[in-house]
């Protein structure tokens, strides 16, 4: 069995050199050409000076390039992060400083968005294209890779368990991003799962939906390489619109198909999936937020073969519950259950009182043990000690528990139920968003004075954000101008999609800012 | 009175431009694709839609919603002239 990520790749290298590994934007690597493209890489890196545990950057759109990098970047020990492509350049800044990115791979395009003065920790970066301008200081192009050896992969620098893999920032409650850091082990418990549960096999063709700074997309990959499949990475103008994304789950054969509810709402609305073949779709998954159940009920009527999976989990333990949809009692449901532990992975709910429940029908916060927990935040031990908590249920263990800030119900059977977020994190479009972190980014602006960040909910999205603003006395708040200080600090899907500016806030009886008053008026 | 093939154009155009500008996107000319520049997303398609269905009083089929009718400022119009037409 394997101890790194990294040999999925070369073992199933040596099984299928001539299968296709990955597709996308119309180009294929086979097995032996992405084994051969990541040991150059990681050659290239190592002589550059990377040693273990060193932090990559990703910083470029899907490409075939994208899965060389990171299998490249793994097998010289470093440590990749997957950066948000059209995130702006404020906040890519910011997590390269935070993580100490010491190489990017990218394209020009990408990097000339970038501010070469706030991020000086970045000695050299790889440009991920093909016909780029010979070698110029501390740009590298990707032909350059045709000089190291690419028959075997650099020898190992001492991996141990605890080695770090990748790291993906969430959003934050105190207005930056956090990082939550992987490693090999925490990745390769979920994949082994994956492995055995849905039986992944050479002949799948598995979508790769999810954007890769987002934890969905370790499945896409890893799974694929693991079983010697094929991973199709979904252009933009495909996912943007469903009837096209339906046309190309038909022509790819996708047989395993892994996304957020809120892309398979769009599918069942707009995507006439009944008029297609999808005979060949063989597996659905999705995770991130709560499927609704009339949508969820429409995709199990047009795609009556295929296997349905409500995954659950958050970015610190990539997925720890499963629950397979029983198309029996659907009809019947109220909601879905997040169902039970994944193999290798414990969780239990624990009450007020600190104490494990048992009754059915009992609530409490959700916590998470096994291999999968993550060891915590990048440089930050304060919010590490808050969330990854020694585990005072069986001490015997002397390991960490994640906390998940989730409370669930225990269901008769052992499933669990999800009952909401304990704090004010929601979900929309499947991706975490802590409204304190939008919230700050407006008290930034040096007009605002009180700023409140509601989520309205909405059914095909999960949720929508609307914001509401005072000014200082005397400032006159210029609403484009707000809207233009939130798109330069916060990635898309956490703008506001509405900013009003107020009088007056209206406050609770202990002078808060009664947010409650402001969701109903919202 | 029928809407003009400019005052068309103006209308996407100054939809577009808003969405771009809430979005911190560039957006620079009728030509540019919006799909790449990112102002529209899977969200910002659908609201899309609807504007076009109530500004221009017509109806869009889920299989119009491809990239080809809404590649840009250009494509857009042209799609829109061509449902219009086709109305008439």
């Amino acid at each position: 069995m394997a101890f790194l990520l990294n040999q999925l790749l070369t073992r199933s290298a040596e099984r299928f050199p001539e299968r296709p590994a990955i597709w996308a934007r119309g180009r294929s690597l086979t097995y032996a050409e992405l084994e051969e493209r990541s040991n150059q890489l990681a050659h290239l890196l190592r002589e550059r000076g990377l040693a273990k545990g060193d932090r990559v950057g990703l910083f470029f759109p899907k490409a075939v390039e994208s899965v060389a990098t990171m299998f490249g970047v793994l097998k010289a020990g470093g440590v990749y992060v997957a950066l948000d492509p059209s995130a702006p350049a404020d906040r890519i800044e910011y997590i390269i400083q935070n993580c100490g990115i010491r190489a990017l791979v990218t394209t020009a395009e990408k990097l000339k968005t970038l501010n070469p003065r706030q991020i000086p920790s970045v000695e050299f970066t790889v440009l991920a294209e093909q016909n780029v301008a010979p070698e110029a200081g501390n740009q590298i192009p990707w032909m350059a890779l045709v000089g190291f050896d690419g028959s075997r992969p650099p020898e190992p620098l001492q991996p141990t368990t605890t080695d770090l893999a990748y790291i993906i920032y969430t959003s934050g409650s105190t207005g930056r991003p956090k990082g939550v850091m992987l490693t090999h082990q925490n990745a390769l418990t979920f994949i082994q799962w994956c492995a055995d549960e849905f039986r992944v096999n050479p002949e799948d063709h598995l979508s790769s939906h999810a954007p890769l700074h987002f934890d969905l997309s370790v499945f896409d990959i890893y799974n694929a390489i693991e079983a010697g499949a094929c991973v199709f990475m979904i252009p933009e103008e495909v996912q943007l619109f469903p009837a096209s994304l339906t046309r190309f789950i038909v022509e790819k054969g996708i047989s395993i198909w892994y996304s957020v509810p809120s892309a398979l709402v769009f599918l069942v609305l707009h995507g006439r999936l009944g008029a297609a073949d999808l005979s060949k779709l063989r597996i659905i998954l999705f995770a991130g937020e709560v499927f609704p159940m009339k949508y969820l009920r429409q995709l199990a009527d047009l795609v009556p073969h295929a296997e349905l999976y409500n995954l659950y989990g958050p970015t610190e333990t990539n997925v720890c519950t499963y629950y397979k949809v029983d198309r029996a009692v659907l009809a019947s449901q109220e909601r879905l259950p997040i169902g039970r532990a994944c193999l290798n992975t414990e969780v239990f709910a624990v009450d007020d009182r600190d104490r494990i429940i048992t009754e059915i029908g009992g609530e409490g916060e959700l916590y998470v043990r096994g291999p999968s927990v993550t060891p915590g935040y990048w440089g930050d031990r304060e919010k590490t000690h808050k969330m990854v908590v020694p585990n005072r249920f069986q001490p015997h263990l002397e390991e960490n528990l994640y906390r998940t800030g989730d409370l669930v119900r225990l269901r008769e059977g052992g499933d669990y139920d999800f009952l909401g977020r304990r704090d004010s994190q929601i979900k929309s479009r499947g991706y975490r968003i802590e409204l304190g972190e939008i919230e700050a980014v407006l008290l930034a602006h040096e007009g605002v004075r009180e700023a409140a960040v509601v989520a309205v909910a909405d059914e095909e999205i999960g949720a929508r954000l609307r914001a509401f603003v005072t000014a200082h006395n005397g400032s006159a708040l210029g609403l484009p101008e707000l809207q233009h200080h939130c798109a330069s600090k916060l990635p898309q899907y956490m703008i506001p999609e509405r900013i009003q500016v107020r009088e007056v806030m209206p406050k609770t009886s202990t002078g808060k800012i009664d947010r409650v008053k402001l969701a109903l008026e919202a | 009175m029928p809407e003009t093939e400019a005052s068309i154009k103006v209308q996407i155009r100054q939809w577009v431009a808003e969405t771009a500008e809430r979005k911190g996107v560039e957006f620079t000319s009728d030509d540019e694709s919006l799909t790449a520049s990112g102002v529209i997303d899977s969200l910002a398609i659908f609201r899309l839609v609807s504007f076009l269905e109530e500004t221009f009083e017509l109806r869009v089929a889920d299989e119009e919603i491809v990239n080809d009718n809404f590649k840009s400022v250009n494509e857009i119009e042209r799609f829109v002239n061509g449902k219009l037409a086709s109305k008439a």
